[in-house]
């Protein structure tokens, strides 16, 4: 046995070294190039696979809005926060007319994404047309982490088409607390 | 009418999610927070804030069908690149991408949209299409993404064998940053593929020998070091080779090939004792590495050298003994592989809380095979071929659900179809009794007659029923013929009774046009209402006469999407089993690959023991004679 032959196994392995990105390997050398066709006939099934699904989705994300909530009794009920310094939102719950009819707990990243910009689609319901009220309890923590249990209350009319009512979560600068709001989405 | 501002706002988004490293600098120095005008607008963001792509897709694309983001277009439509792009959902963002940017779009987001594809596309293999989008991109990224992209061309050069051009644009980098250092390093390989062994082994030691503020530079460090230090050993300059083998860390992923390396360096310039302490120290280590394994032959190799037979017998047995050990573990590994149960279990590990590009699989399920499989994961083929395996169960699971919601749909339309065929008669024959038009004629009638009142003044017409009975009363008195004497006491009588009248009449008289009004306002109430319930009525004998087209307009949805659903779900549950057979082969390929190396070191480590038996054989032999 030469050291040559021993050698050779570990040398070739060092030797055939990579180019080189930051916190990223490069497409390996000797990447058999019909192992990288097969990866990308692979890759564009899964593609087209991926639009297919994401179109059905949507297809089906419109028929069980239409089915369950069309669009003459459709009322959409929005949480908003604008800034959130004064409250830290843990649950929303709703009441139409005096019967509960959601209570949502959110989660930090939930919480995080109203923060940011988000808005979140608490409940939908299928209301008459006339009059109606809404009472929205939010709990969470409010000034110096305390326990901050408030409530708002509007009084809507339904009429014909969809209705998007937005329950606001905004901070009163001056009072350094939170005010909660809901208004109808214009 | 989208603003200016709220497209600047929008690229911000846009930009964080091309640069997710940063995100804070578009939240900070952005121009405004995005003012949402639309609530379908802020739902999508509220599912892209945290990530979940797939479902922030899908509202994207309902809304937009909808019509719901009409004050949102341009950005939605430039959010919806985004997200493709980080759902990995490449092609289709390149569509429209290549759709906005020929727009007037902020010129930094387009350089950095076309880098990003860049990357993603040489990533998954799409060397071409990565070649183009580099060709895209003007003079608009900022510095550090430009040097990342300048890199990444050079790298597309190498990948394609192109090393002259490579070589050129890596010998021209300019400036004494990271990358400059990484440009040496390919600047190294390109050299070395094409060849120049000798211009590489210059560069290598340069870089060999900084001073690295990082580990990524320390580890490209040590990549230098080691390779220069191989490439000496081979031409035969052993002397030479140890310094920077040395250099190399003795606690890093390639200290178990510098520590290799100096053995043989040594034992080249036949220092077989100094060999055989960076060699012992391998024993302890992994027998995973091809170095430790090698190791295992190279310590009775010395030993022999030393002439210290029987213990380099004894260290060939027990190279042997450990390469066979290993190799059938890596067979029931292999076995473990191809029963697919290993991806299996990835997919069960797996809480598939988030999807899209960014999303790297950090360590293996556990289990024997993790350890031989987890430098796979940084290839790229992998790596990529895990998360199209992992988005293809997540669609599947997707379509399960949908699957079962839409035979709930199903059997949800039948009812409603019941109840309405149920209802139907009753409510026909209720509306039938409703005599609105007999209403009306009733209603407009009342109208003339109130203007009769009111042209002759009529005060008594208006007048309370009680009021009625009082002035009947009173006439009807007045005319009690014993009220006609001419005597004091009927005199007196009819004076009361005019004086009654006068009193009713005057009353009668000055609540007339209040009374007139106040019926006006009740006719009128009356006509809207009737006016609005001719309408309802128009309404449900339309929906009545709509609903059958609509219930067959649900039908064709409902059971036109189930088979949808479910060929679609074959079909990735298809791509599903190719994917697996396609990651197996690469796993099953790098282990068998790991077997042939035992395979190759069994046969070296049987032949030198056979040699060794041969010798000591020969010395007994001739000591007998």
């Amino acid at each position: 046995m030469t050291r040559q032959l021993l050698m050779s196994v570990v040398a070739g392995l060092v030797l055939a070294f990579a180019a080189s990105l930051p916190a990223q390997e490069a497409v390996a050398p000797d990447a058999d190039a019909a192992s990288r066709d097969q990866f990308r006939q692979l890759d564009q099934d899964v593609q087209s696979l991926k639009k297919e699904v994401l179109d059905l989705n949507r297809d089906l994300f419109l028929l069980e809005e239409e089915l369950l909530f069309p669009a003459n009794s459709q009322v959409a009920f929005f949480v908003s926060m604008d800034v959130g310094e004064y409250f830290k939102l843990d649950s929303v719950s709703l009441k139409i007319d005096g019967k509960e009819v959601a209570n949502y707990l959110y989660t930090d990243r939930e919480a995080g994404s109203l923060l940011r910009g988000g808005v979140h689609r608490v409940h939908m319901a299928n209301l008459k047309t006339g009059g109606h009220e809404l009472v929205a309890i939010f709990t969470g923590q409010g000034p110096q982490s305390r326990e901050y249990r408030r409530g708002a209350t509007l009084n809507f009319s339904k009429g014909i088409g969809a209705k998007y009512l937005e329950l606001e979560i905004t901070d009163r600068v001056k009072k350094q607390q939170p005010e909660f709001v809901i208004k109808e989405w214009e | 009418m989208v603003t200016a501002r709220a497209i600047v706002a929008c690229c911000c988004l846009v930009l964080a999610l091309l640069a997710p490293a940063a995100p804070a600098r578009a939240d900070k120095d952005g121009p405004a927070p995005i003012v949402v005008k639309e609530p379908h607008y802020g739902e999508i963001l509220f599912y892209f804030y945290q990530e979940d792509y797939f479902p922030a897709i899908v509202r994207v694309l309902a809304a937009q069908q909808q019509g719901q983001l009409s004050a949102h277009a341009a950005e939605a439509e430039l959010l919806k690149g985004g997200l493709y792009l980080s759902y990995g959902h490449h092609l289709e963002a390149a569509d429209v991408f290549e759709r906005l940017l020929a727009d007037n779009v902020n010129p930094e987001i387009r350089d950095r949209t076309w880098f990003f594809l860049a990357k993603i596309w040489r990533q998954r293999g799409y060397l071409d299409k990565a070649q183009r989008a580099l060709d895209n991109i003007g003079e608009d990224l900022p510095e550090d993404v430009e040097r990342e992209a300048r890199m990444l061309q050079a790298q597309l050069l190498i990948d394609g064998g192109d090393y002259d051009r490579a070589i050129a644009m890596l010998g021209d980098w300019k400036g004494r940053t990271e990358w400059s250092r990484y440009a040496q390093f390919n600047l190294g390989v390109a050299l070395v593929r094409s060849g120049r062994v000798d211009e590489a082994k210059k560069i290598l030691e340069e870089l060999g020998g900084i001073d690295p503020w990082n580990e990524e530079l320390t580890s490209l460090r040590d990549k230098a070091n080691l390779a220069l230090g191989y490439a000496l050993l081979q031409s035969g300059q052993p002397h030479a080779a140890k310094m920077p083998l040395q250099r190399v860390r003795l606690e890093g992923p390639f200290s178990n090939k510098a520590l290799l390396g100096v053995g043989w360096a040594d034992a080249e310039l036949d220092s077989y004792q100094r060999a055989l302490v960076p060699w012992m120290e391998l024993r302890g280590r992994d027998l995973l590495d091809p170095a430790v394994q090698e190791s295992m032959l190279a310590i009775p190799y010395a030993l022999a050298k030393l002439d210290s037979i029987s213990q380099a017998a004894d260290h060939y047995l027990n190279a042997v003994e450990a390469f066979y050990e290993e190799s059938g573990r890596i067979d029931r590994t292999i076995g473990h592989i191809e029963s697919g149960r290993f991806f299996d279990e990835f997919l069960t590990d797996d809480p598939l809380d988030s999807t899209g590009w960014y999303w790297r699989m950090q360590s293996l399920p556990e289990g024997p095979e993790a350890r031989y499989l987890f430098h796979l994961l940084a290839t790229h083929e992998f790596q990529e071929g895990l998360k199209n395996y992992r988005d293809l169960n997540y669609l599947w699971q997707n379509l399960d659900r949908w699957q079962q919601s839409v035979d709930v749909y199903a059997n949800m339309l039948e009812t409603r179809r019941l109840a309405f065929e149920e209802r139907l008669p009753r409510v026909q024959e209720t509306l039938a009794r409703a005599d609105i038009d007999g209403m009306v004629q009733r209603k407009l009638e009342f109208d003339a007659l109130l203007n009769d009142i009111e042209q002759s003044g009529d005060w008594l017409a208006l007048a309370t029923e009680r009021e009625f009975e009082l002035w009947g009363e009173i006439t009807g008195v007045e005319k009690t013929p014993a009220l006609a004497a001419d005597i004091p006491e009927a005199e007196e009588v009819r004076d009361k009774i005019r004086l009654l009248k006068g009193v009713l009449q005057w009353g009668l008289e000055k609540d007339f046009r209040e009374r007139l009004s106040r019926i006006r306002r009740d006719l009128l109430e009356t006509g809207e209402a009737l006016v609005e319930t001719q309408r309802a009525r128009r309404q449900v004998d339309d929906s009545m006469q709509r609903q059958p087209d609509t219930f067959r307009t649900f039908d064709d949805r409902v059971y036109g999407l189930e088979p949808r659903v479910e060929t679609l779900k074959m079909r990735v549950g298809d791509a599903m089993a190719e994917q697996r057979a396609f990651l197996q082969a690469i796993a099953v390929g790098e282990l068998q690959a790991q077997q042939r190396r035992l395979d190759t070191y069994t046969v070296q480590a049987r032949f030198a023991l056979a040699a060794i038996y041969d010798r000591a054989a020969t010395v007994t032999e001739a000591a007998v004679k």
